[in-house]
């Protein structure tokens, strides 16, 4: 292309930029029509068949949210079921210990003698828990935060494979032989 | 085009064009530098042009709404994580805070605001406290929730029913219709292994919960973790979800709308679409990077822009529902 | 490029309505929706006016800059589709050929656009190697080496 062809072209440039952004937006807006006229229609919330309507009614207000007061003493609740938890860390009495660090439990299988006292150290800053799969064994800590322990004393030999409940792909076993 | 001009300017005017890579002449130069030009300048206006319909059809859709009252307006919140203390976020109150303010600035008053789980870090009693009063202060018809497992932690989701459940069936699922829209909220959050589980008495209930609705009845379903495979390896599954789904197949238009993962995600099969909302509490790595789904320390001042909320309109006759994503201001 | 023939006016128009067509499909979708989605909304409206202005461009003139964007529009599109079909992009996922038909009529157009510039992008190949081996058998740059390569 030599020069008065290009500028010949930045003459016709112009025009045809022009129409064909001109062509492509009326088609784009012509494409984008109004939907179909809604028809009468049931606004109010109602219950699934056979239920009573479940959530709680929002705020009515109209003024400013009101900002909630700070959380009042934000500590962890004593742990519920057979094992026991100290908030001291990791003072592992004796036995075998298993770490919860990185989002996983280190070692991931571990192999005790029946009688044997394992006990859990969570290192990392998130909590965890150590529950058996399907909640049908018997491990069932409580939420562990940073430093806290949970222990089992494992009587029965047999594989008893557990999770943590928070982070569920963290999984690991613990083999108890006789 | 890296050579610097090797021939005076203007001598190849009339000679074939020596290869460009070959060394260019100023003219040969102005002219790539023309084109090159026009197409960046095109392409801006081009942008603007379209973003420019895109805003009016937006305008336009949002006055149809506003202007018609039987169009369905809700808002999804998620992962409130109330009583998680680090450094992916020193105050998760505030956010959640300043989440519902948006809600309660939206311009119009949502017709329900559901939670899509997590509500709580630990699910203790002060925590159920803290997140229960701050939800009163949604300015909506109504507010919902489904249990995420940080509502569950040790107790199968007894606290969590306790406050949440009034008018749930089984282990807190439950549906409601507005709109002629029908909603579905399930639970995959209580016994799950390393995926959510839904459990068969839920599968039940959805069958018996759907029997008697027409096909072109649009459906959404909320439940916590994923009801698609996102990412399997750090249990961003539910691992019986396709016999919900294959229940919902006859329906023209399913819409799922999940938490758990912390961060937008898209996903359409067939006839149904997928979407995981972010969170208001901490972000977690995109599936696969990193080692685990650990919290995500931002740069300074960047963590709102990972935060948000989403509201959600349907207007009878449209084809979908329209969802917009919102970061925290 | 000097006198544009009928047939290099008439390739040159099919290209700018297959680059417009894309471009259309992906504005629409755009607007439509995908402007919803995160990252992927901004991909779509740049390939929306990208392809609106080189199909702009095209009605002009042709220069290797202008082919080589058309090029990249088209193939940029087809590699955006395959990837979000397989290893996802920014996290986006979609299975098959939805959103149906846009998905398969931007395919179509796509490859067209793709199929009409292979004989140019071929031809301009051929005349820079060319050029290169007269270039290098020149008097600046011979040398035994360089001269010994085959052709």
């Amino acid at each position: 292309m030599n020069l008065p062809v290009h500028r010949r072209a930045s003459r016709m440039l112009k025009p045809a930029v022009l129409g064909l952004t001109g062509l492509g937006a009326a088609m784009l807006l012509a494409a984008c029509g109004s939907p179909a006229h809604p028809v009468a229609q049931q606004t109010a919330l109602s219950a699934g068949a056979g239920q009573s309507l479940a959530g709680t009614p929002g705020s009515t207000a109209t003024g400013p949210l009101a900002t909630p007061s700070a959380m009042p003493g934000m500590t962890m609740s004593a742990p519920a079921g057979g094992g026991s938890t100290t908030s001291a860390p990791a003072a592992a009495v004796g036995g075998d210990t298993v770490a919860i660090k990185g989002f996983a439990f280190a070692p991931a299988n571990l192999v005790v003698k029946a009688g044997t006292t394992v006990t859990w150290t969570n290192q990392d800053t998130d909590a965890h828990t150590v529950t058996s799969q399907g909640n049908a064994g018997p491990l069932a800590s409580a939420a562990l935060t940073r430093g806290q322990t949970y222990a089992y004393t494992f009587t029965t030999p047999g594989t008893y494979a557990y999770l943590c409940t928070i982070h569920p792909f963290m999984t690991a076993t613990v083999t108890v032989t006789k | 085009m890296t050579d610097k001009p090797r021939s005076p300017a203007g001598s190849s005017a009339d000679q074939p064009e020596p290869a460009s890579e070959h060394g260019m002449s100023r003219r040969q130069l102005l002219r790539h530098a023309g084109w090159f030009g026009s197409a960046v300048v095109l392409t801006v206006a081009g942008g603007e042009v379209i973003s420019h319909i895109a805003h009016d059809q937006d305008s336009a859709a949002a006055a149809a709404v506003a202007a018609d009252a039987n169009a369905l307006r809700f808002v999804q919140v998620s992962d409130s994580h109330i009583g998680f203390d680090g450094p992916a976020n020193t105050d998760v109150t505030g956010s959640f805070s300043e989440a519902l303010e948006q809600i309660n600035t939206l311009g119009f008053r949502p017709d329900f605001v559901m939670h899509t789980g997590d509500l709580t870090h630990l699910s203790t009693p002060a925590q159920f406290d803290q997140v229960q009063q701050m939800l009163g202060g949604v300015r909506t018809g109504r507010v919902f929730t489904v249990p995420g497992e940080h509502d569950s932690v040790g107790d199968a989701g007894r606290a969590y029913r306790q406050r949440f459940g009034a008018g749930t069936s089984g282990d807190g699922w439950y549906s409601f219709d507005t709109h002629g829209v029908h909603f579905i909220a399930l639970v995959n959050t209580l016994s799950l292994e390393k995926l959510g589980h839904l459990g068969a008495d839920q599968i039940d209930f959805v069958r018996r919960d759907v029997a008697g609705l027409k096909p072109d009845t649009p459906i959404v379903v909320f439940s916590h973790i994923p009801l698609f495979a996102m990412y399997p390896e750090w249990g961003w599954s539910t691992d019986d979800a396709l016999q919900v789904l294959a229940l919902l197949k006859r329906f023209a238009s399913v819409t799922c709308l999940n938490g758990h993962v912390h961060q937008l995600f898209s996903r359409t099969e067939g006839n149904v679409t997928f979407h995981s909302a972010t969170t208001t509490a901490y972000p977690l790595p995109a599936p696969g990077h990193g080692p685990a789904p650990t919290p995500q320390v931002l740069p300074a001042g960047q963590l709102k822009s990972a935060l948000g909320i989403r509201s959600v309109t349907y207007r009878q006759g449209t084809a979908a529902l329209a969802l917009t994503d919102e970061r925290l201001a | 490029m000097k006198t544009a023939s009928a047939r290099t006016i008439a390739l040159r128009t099919a290209l700018a309505a297959t680059l417009a067509a894309s471009g259309y499909i992906h504005a629409q979708l755009y607007i439509t929706g995908y402007r919803y989605i995160h990252v992927i909304g901004v991909m779509f409206l740049l390939q929306a006016s990208a392809s609106f202005a080189i199909a702009a461009l095209l009605l002009i003139g042709d220069p290797p800059l202008i082919r080589l964007a058309a090029a990249g529009a088209a193939g940029g599109a087809l590699t955006g589709f395959a990837a979000s079909r397989t290893t996802g992009v920014f996290g986006f996922v979609e299975r098959g050929l939805q959103p149906s038909p846009q998905s398969l009529q931007s395919i179509l157009v796509e490859t067209a656009t793709l199929l009409l510039l292979a004989p140019a992008l071929i031809r301009t190949l051929r005349r820079l190697r060319a050029s290169r081996r007269q270039d290098l058998s020149g008097p600046r740059r011979s040398s035994g080496r360089w001269a010994s390569r085959p052709r």
